[in-house]
């Protein structure tokens, strides 16, 4: 069988919606149906349609442990969704298809480690699924993830913060003008992956001419200094300038030129909600551009409600490009001078709010040091207005490498809290297999 | 108010057509003719059962002459007036694709924006500007003034395909620049959006193109076989068989050449439907002298391929079954290898047993006991002469009949694989899978016997061979159903809906809903079949998808989509007579 470009998993999940008349709905795949139906993309040589296959709950928790449980929390389209990222990386690590692109719904970028319910439209950090299952299955170290949607990747930011061998990348609409609120450059990563976060806030109007330009300057040289096995794309696509929930101006031709020039191995569908303006053209592109066919006839018949942006928008992506390039180059020392400074242990409150179901989550988050391995993790939870009430738990989170000393501490916390009877329940996460230990 | 008119005429209709139905003992005469690549066959088909059936040579270059001798074979005796119809299956269309044989094209498209469609025709089309997007509104007129040249017809084009972007959500462009392409002297005008109503330009285009470019040939054909019934004094209409096993009247056919494409393989479909449909999951193997023709079956239906017919690299709308032709055959040549052997795909001629010069596929059967004709003994030294060293003439045709099983069962398991693959589009369907697990096989055709019962062993699958497979394609085209399909689309916001097969557009009736939708588009399929005199079948819907459509934050209305068709399939079952090989 011959290679293909693009492995395409197309999932719209015609019958799941959040709720009526939510912008994540069972129609907003439905035009871009008919357009890629229309052109004819799916019977192109240079692409192969592939089926998903459902994930399993393990692979879900890999990343992510649930309260009270993961499967208490998630419907079957979640793990169609997450199914349809593990579809996507078998196809490219097989070497059917050169890259893949998974466009499915529902998403996930902005759900975190711990799960109580979903917020930003999302239960199941789609990508974190897929990176965990690169590691398991494929033995993949380092791999970075470039965040191109309008907003912040709070989710992903999270589940990867501690990790090194994981660069996260988002550019977004700056979050004191949109959901939801975070993604600055500061919150670079924890002392030990200090530098591997990097989030760069655009001016809200910022279009095709910025967003290239901060790829240019910066994106494209930190990947290159970074030399990831793996790039994937977390591809949102309500930057459009006829989004409806924010305020960019990127066309489906910057998107797809991006998409060319970042040469994703495998892209994930993330946010978009102009389901008829945008998706069908924006999609087009990405695909056409991932399956290295001719993208310059893709053009929104709307074209000319495109604004030029204030040339303030461009003042901001030099200072970024400058400000976190800086944060970069300097990440070896600065993380160095962190670590020295915590010793081993570093600790982070979370404030975290979900806006679909109205909970509200206190966290406290410990990462443990050891100089023999990459430690590991406890969160302490607190979450009220859950689905299944007010929540307390007790995480203690493994790294793949925690050596046997570490393995012993950890256990022993998670036991001195069952018997502090502070918790409803106390939980040990193994990365590698998925399985969520109940103490 | 017209909703309720429509719902009257729908039940109307309904009655109507039980009563034209043809009643389950097929009191009619019916005549099949398969024009094949080898053998034009013709059955005749009375009261339910084969009354003659013969096989004569395809006369390339001459086609008449055939159908005429194959004719005569069945017509020995038999009442002709009595005859009520005659199905047609040819490989004309083929041929005439394969062969090159087409007329030269005028093709013009309104691709709008998107992909660009270098190469994916065959041949470079005039990009007209103008196009319609996805919700069917009309984004830009064609503007004539700027396409210089676009209606100075080249002398001796006489034919020309139009297609546009999304043209099935809005034909009208397509009908402006069909009018202008008409006025300036084209004899006829193909459009995309009325070959098929689905969605997808390079498909509908590539249909139109071909429809255009065997325009010519089909027609003459056409006349041919309408001259030689005429000669035999037989009046009853002519309709013409599709690669979805429908069939159209001729002079339906005539709009859409196409559809008559890949005729072949469909009319053998049909003909092991006549002969006794496979019940529950099964797969039926048409073994002939060259080929294996493989098809899935479902609870006595034929599977239909999601995706239309390829032509030659071109994807087409053309609907056809889920099949798949190797090259495996009673007659097929065996070649010797270092270790083994390879089956065909090449023809070596008759048998041994039958007097051939070279061993056979058949030759090995007869000599494992799995078929018995011919003279034995020429079988056992033909396979004899390719034995490997040390090797007996059995071990040797067990051998040949193993690699000849091995291409079969490829091909088996690729499709199953196609099968199961399908991606699908809702949490149900990936929930419910689609696996096709077999449960029998069916044999049909010269070669069956031996070969599938062997298949059916090493599969560990049980195997039905069905008396009169030697005719099947005949049998088929003769038992063959008239149908037509079409789709109906509403976008409630819109407050219309369109039926693109005809470029019928009116206001939406009140209350309309998917129930109305049904109503209406199967009043439209009756009302065509009426139209072309063909009977009245059941209709039954193909997909439907309903949404609610949402602008900004509020509930605009409701987008439907229907797709429908008058049932293919064939009008009953007979039983086959056995016939010595
Ligand atoms: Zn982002
Ligand atoms: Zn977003
Ligand atoms: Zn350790």
């Amino acid at each position: 069988m011959k290679q293909a470009n693009l492995g395409l998993i197309f999932f719209p999940a015609f019958d799941w919606m959040i709720s009526p008349g939510h912008p994540e709905r069972q129609e907003r795949l439905l035009y871009t149906r008919d357009q890629l139906t229309e052109e004819g993309l799916f019977d192109r040589p240079e692409i192969r349609e592939y089926r998903l296959r459902m994930a399993e709950v393990n692979d879900l928790q890999r990343p992510h442990v649930g309260v009270p449980s993961i499967a208490k929390l998630i419907t079957p389209a979640h793990l169609a969704s997450a199914g349809g990222c593990l579809t996507a990386a078998d196809a490219v690590m097989s070497g059917e298809v050169k890259r893949a692109f998974a466009l499915v719904r529902p998403p996930g970028h902005h759900a975190m480690r711990i799960v109580h319910g979903i917020r930003g439209f999302c239960t199941i950090n789609i990508e974190a699924v897929m990176v965990e299952y690169l590691r398991s299955r494929y033995g993949i170290k380092k791999i970075a993830v470039v965040d191109t949607d309008v907003h912040h990747g709070d989710g992903s930011q999270d589940v990867f913060y501690h990790d090194p061998n994981v660069l996260y990348i988002s550019f977004h609409q700056d979050g004191r003008t949109l959901y939801p609120g975070t993604g600055f450059p500061n919150e670079a990563g924890s002392p030990a992956a200090w530098g591997y976060n990097l989030n760069l806030p655009l001016l809200p109007g910022s279009g095709d001419k910025e967003i290239h330009r901060l790829f240019d300057g910066l994106i494209k040289p930190v990947l290159d200094d970074f030399e990831p096995e793996l790039i994937i794309n977390s591809a949102g696509q309500d930057n459009h300038f006829s989004d409806p929930l924010a305020s960019m101006s990127v066309t489906a031709h910057g998107y797809a030129a991006l998409a060319d020039k970042l040469k994703a191995d495998i892209a994930v569908l993330e946010g978009g909600y102009s389901i008829e303006a945008a998706l069908p053209y924006v999609n087009t592109g990405i695909i056409l551009a991932m399956a290295e066919m001719d993208y310059s006839k893709v053009i929104e018949p709307d074209i000319r409600a495109l604004r030029t942006p204030d040339p303030r928008c461009m003042t901001r992506v030099e200072q970024l490009i400058d400000q976190v390039g800086t944060i970069w180059r300097s990440r070896h020392e600065v993380g160095k001078m962190l670590l020295d400074k915590c010793g081993n242990k570093w600790q982070r409150k979370k404030g975290i709010y979900y806006d679909e179901e109205g909970i509200r989550e206190e966290q406290l988050e410990t990462a443990h040091y050891c100089t023999k391995c990459s430690g590991w993790m406890s969160i302490d939870t607190n979450a009220r207005g859950t689905r299944y009430g007010d929540q307390s738990a007790y995480v203690v989170c493994l790294h793949r490498d925690t050596c046997a000393d570490c393995q012993k501490a950890a256990y022993d916390d998670a036991l001195r809290a069952k018997q502090s009877c502070a918790y409803k329940y106390i939980l040990l996460q193994h990365p590698d297999t998925g399985v969520v230990e109940t103490i | 108010m017209i909703y309720y008119l429509r719902r009257q005429v729908f039940f109307a209709r309904a009655l109507n057509i039980t009563l034209l139905q043809f009643n389950g003992r097929g009191e009619v005469m019916l005549l099949g003719i398969d024009v094949g690549g080898t053998f034009t066959d013709a059955v005749l088909v009375d009261s339910g059962a084969v009354y003659a059936q013969a096989k004569r040579p395809t006369t390339h270059g001459e086609v008449l002459r055939g159908i005429l001798d194959a004719l005569d074979a069945v017509l020995d005796g038999a009442d002709v007036t009595q005859i009520e119809r005659v199905v047609i299956s040819s490989t004309i269309v083929t041929n005439a694709l394969t062969e090159g044989k087409t007329q030269p094209v005028f093709l013009a498209v309104m691709t709008g924006p998107g992909m660009n469609v270098k190469g994916c025709f065959p041949v470079e089309p005039y990009l007209v500007s103008g196009y319609v997007d996805h919700r069917g509104k009309i984004a830009a007129r064609t503007e004539f003034n700027k396409h210089y040249g676009l209606l100075d017809r080249q002398s001796g084009v006489t034919v020309a395909a139009v297609s546009g972007k999304f043209a099935v959500r809005n034909p009208e462009n397509e009908y402006v620049l069909a009018h202008e392409l008409k006025k300036s002297g084209y004899k006829k005008v193909f459009l995309g959006s009325e070959l098929s109503g689905e969605l997808n330009f390079i498909r509908r285009t590539n249909s139109a193109y071909f429809a255009a470019a065997v325009d010519k040939t089909f027609e003459a054909f056409g006349k041919q076989v309408e001259w030689a019934l005429k000669e035999r004094s037989i009046t009853a209409p002519v309709q013409i068989l599709k690669a979805d096993g429908g069939t159209l009247p001729l002079e339906a056919a005539l709009k859409q050449p196409v559809e008559a494409v890949f005729t072949g393989p469909a009319a053998s479909v049909l003909g092991i439907e006549a002969l006794g449909a496979p019940q529950g999951k099964s797969i039926s193997l048409d073994v002939g002298g060259t080929t294996t023709d493989i098809a899935f079956w479902d609870n006595g239906e034929p599977l239909l391929a999601k995706k239309g017919a390829m032509i030659g690299r071109y994807p087409t709308a053309v609907r056809s079954f889920h099949m798949r032709s190797v090259g495996i055959g009673g007659d097929s040549a065996i070649t010797k290898l270092p270790q083994g052997f390879k089956v065909g795909p090449e023809r070596a001629g008759r048998a041994a047993a039958l007097g051939g010069t070279a061993p056979t596929l058949a030759d090995a059967l007869i000599v494992l006991r799995l078929a018995d004709f011919g003279d034995r003994e020429a079988s056992v030294n033909a396979i004899g002469t390719l034995c490997h060293d040390g090797e007996t003439t059995e071990a040797a045709a067990q051998a040949i009949l193993d690699a000849a099983l091995d291409v079969i069962e490829n091909a088996i398991k690729e499709m199953l694989h196609e099968w199961s693959i399908q991606p699908v589009y809702t949490v149900s369907d990936v929930i419910s899978g689609s696996d096709f697990g077999p449960q029998q096989l069916v044999g049909v055709g010269g070669g069956a016997p031996g070969l599938i019962h062997a298949l059916g062993k090493r599969m560990g699958l049980p195997v039905i061979i069905p008396p009169g497979g030697m005719v099947a394609n005949a049998i088929g085209a003769a038992l063959a159903r008239p149908t037509v399909a079409a789709s109906l689309r509403a976008d409630t916001t819109e407050g219309y809906y369109l039926i693109p097969e005809s470029g019928k557009r009116e206001r939406l009736p009140k209350r309309f809903n998917m129930q109305a939708a049904e109503e209406i588009l199967s009043a439209w399929l009756h009302d065509k079949a009426g139209g072309w005199q063909m009977e009245g079948n059941e209709t039954e819907v193909i997909s439907r998808e309903y949404f609610r459509t949402v602008h900004g934050y509020y509930d605009t209305g409701e987008i439907i989509y229907l797709r429908m068709q008058l049932k293919p399939g064939i009008l009953y079952k007979i039983t086959g007579r056995e016939v010595a090989f």
